[in-house]
């Protein structure tokens, strides 16, 4: 009761926090996205390299979030970001890059290799044999590590709240500072909802993106 | 034409270096089908690997159409060559269409040009295109697929095709009625083919010439019937296995073998005493009855014997009657099974064209056996 008591009263500042959340989390993706997704198929190429590169962007995955956003702070404070937007979506990048990498790779390397013999022995170039049938045949499998990604990136974002990143953290933070049990609450399911849509969303967009002759 | 000059293929280096093939020397002439045949391991996979580049040649050349692939561009020169595999490799995720289209598409050719080849390759291997043009492969079965896969292999219309034990993956039953047809397309397309296989009918069925392969060495390269006849040495024969002459026989066909011009055959109009006579004076088996040329059936002394009227009153039906592009292995059966020595043979047009009996079948062996000991 005192939850909804709680949104009635502060409506617009939860749908300011939930809009930023979004978009530090989109913003995230879409950055890490453009990143991850050519790192994924470039070290498809080079055995040795793969292992670098997963390797590391593992070691980024256990290091805890409230640490990174510490370990970051004087080093960005140098351009005087210390604080703010910018650490927040450089952790939320750097910790999407691992599902995103990781899957790019696996579903490239996963296509059959009868398929990659039959286009090269037709006399596909390796951008064509990229462009025509490994991406599509690796979309479902990068959008899953995309929807991990974005799922695991908003929890972390309410971390962000601590940095000054804003987003639905500020409710938590702010509801425990203060002992507002209500306000915690708004934050927390607000995120959870969030998560919760934006993983039904993605798992709409792999359907869609699915090509239609490789769908069970 | 394919020329081998000299091909070798070391794979790896010292201690573990692999030589795959070993100074292979031969050519594949324009218009015909060589089948490369040998067991797993004999470096055949690797030979036409080297064909399109997809491996290296280490030492040696290999020249197509009189130019050596190596001062090609890979693409052309592969955008050149039709390619089949066993595990036929169609992209799963384009239509069959698309599939057919990839190279055409790659050549730049026009939108509607394209349509039209694909509707046509659909037709020629036997896929109506209003049915399958907008499938997907996985609704296909494994012959409707490899279907697709040789359409695709054929869609820019090369001079060449290297096939890599395209017909392997798929069941015994479709397996043969695709070669058929394939023989038959081939038969108007003449193509110039390098065709993998461990399948020694299915090289027998298929092949102009037949290289055989043992350890990365070429160990013969014939002719079907004279590596039947006459292989080169034990493994060959071992390879080609104890039935070969009976392999010959689902070779040759009844119009090598027939006799076109039998003597013991009557008009049906002829008096059975006369017949007779003619049988007995000649020491014929049987009669063959004949009316304007059509085959009435057969006479032997059993039937004649003390019978008045004219021969067509007493001709008893042939069981079978046989084809000139028939195998012998065929004529060869339908006697064991009807137990009669001679078949007439009939032309498209039901006419009488002569007959194939045992004893010609054997002299048409023994004179294929005898002409490879002369050479």
């Amino acid at each position: 009761m005192n939850l909804l008591i709680f949104l009635q009263d502060n409506l617009s500042t939860a749908l300011f926090l939930t809009w930023e959340h979004l978009w530090m989390v989109g913003l995230s993706l879409f950055i890490a996205i453009i990143t991850g997704v050519p790192i994924g198929i470039l070290i498809t190429k080079n055995r040795q390299l793969a292992q670098k590169v997963i390797g590391g962007a593992n070691v980024i995955m256990t290091i805890p979030s409230i640490a990174l956003f510490g370990l970051m702070l004087p080093l960005l404070a140098v351009f005087g970001h210390g604080l703010g937007k910018v650490p927040a979506i450089i952790a939320l990048v750097l910790y999407s890059e691992l599902p995103i990498i990781r899957n790019t790779f696996i579903a490239i390397k996963n296509v059959d290799p009868a398929m990659v013999d039959a286009g090269r022995g037709m006399g596909m170039t390796k951008w064509q044999l990229l462009r025509e049938v490994e991406i599509p045949l690796a979309i479902p499998v990068i959008i899953a590590g995309l929807r991990t990604a974005a799922v695991m990136i908003i929890g972390i974002a309410a971390i962000a709240a601590y940095v000054g990143a804003g987003g639905l953290g500020v409710f938590i933070q702010q509801g425990i500072a203060r002992s507002h049990e209500s306000m915690v609450l708004a934050g927390a399911l607000g995120v959870s909802l969030l998560a919760v849509v934006v993983d039904l969303f993605m798992g709409f967009l792999e359907r869609r993106l699915t090509p239609k002759g490789v769908k069970a | 034409m394919i020329e081998y000059d000299s091909v070798t293929k070391i794979f790896g280096a010292g201690k573990t270096a692999v030589t795959a093939t070993d100074g292979v020397n031969f050519t594949i002439e324009e218009g015909e089908t060589a089948v490369f045949l040998g067991p797993s391991g004999c470096g055949k996979t690797t030979l036409l690997r080297m064909t399109n580049r997809l491996e290296s040649v280490t030492r040696g050349s290999i020249r197509v159409q009189g130019r050596d692939i190596m001062e090609m561009n890979v693409q052309q020169l592969r955008l050149g060559m039709g390619y089949v595999i066993q595990q036929i490799g169609l992209f799963p995720n384009k239509t069959i269409a698309g599939n057919i289209a990839v190279v055409p598409r790659m050549l730049k050719w026009d939108k509607r040009r394209i349509e039209e080849r694909t509707d046509e390759l659909l037709r020629i291997v036997k896929l109506d295109p209003e049915i399958y043009r907008d499938r997907y492969p996985v609704e296909l079965s494994g012959g409707q697929q490899q279907r697709v896969g040789v359409a695709r292999a054929l869609a820019a219309d090369p001079d060449i095709l290297l096939m890599d034990e395209p017909f392997g993956a798929i069941d015994p039953i479709n397996r043969h009625q695709i070669q058929d047809e394939f023989l038959k397309l081939q038969g108007q397309l003449k193509k110039t083919i390098a065709f993998v296989s461990h399948d020694i009918h299915e090289a027998i069925k298929m092949a102009d010439k037949i290289a055989i392969f043992k350890d990365g060495k070429l160990v013969q390269y014939d002719t079907p019937e004279i590596i039947l006849m006459r292989p080169a040495n034990k493994f060959v024969s071992d390879f080609v296995g104890a039935d070969r002459a009976l392999k010959v026989l689902g070779l040759l066909r009844v119009r090598d073998a027939m006799n076109r011009e039998p003597r013991n055959v009557v008009q049906s109009d002829v008096m059975a005493e006369e017949a007779l006579r003619f049988l007995e004076g000649n020491n014929f088996r049987n009669l063959i009855v004949l009316r304007e040329n059509r085959v009435l059936g057969f006479v032997t002394r059993r039937h004649l014997k003390y019978e008045q009227g004219k021969v067509e009153d007493f001709a008893e039906k042939f069981p079978e009657e046989l084809a000139p592009r028939e195998p012998l292995r065929d004529a060869l059966s339908a006697m064991l099974m009807h137990d009669l020595m001679s078949f007439p043979v009939l032309d498209d047009n039901g006419a009488f064209a002569g007959t194939i009996s045992y004893r010609y079948i054997q002299r048409s062996i023994l004179e294929l056996y005898s002409e490879s000991q002369d050479d």
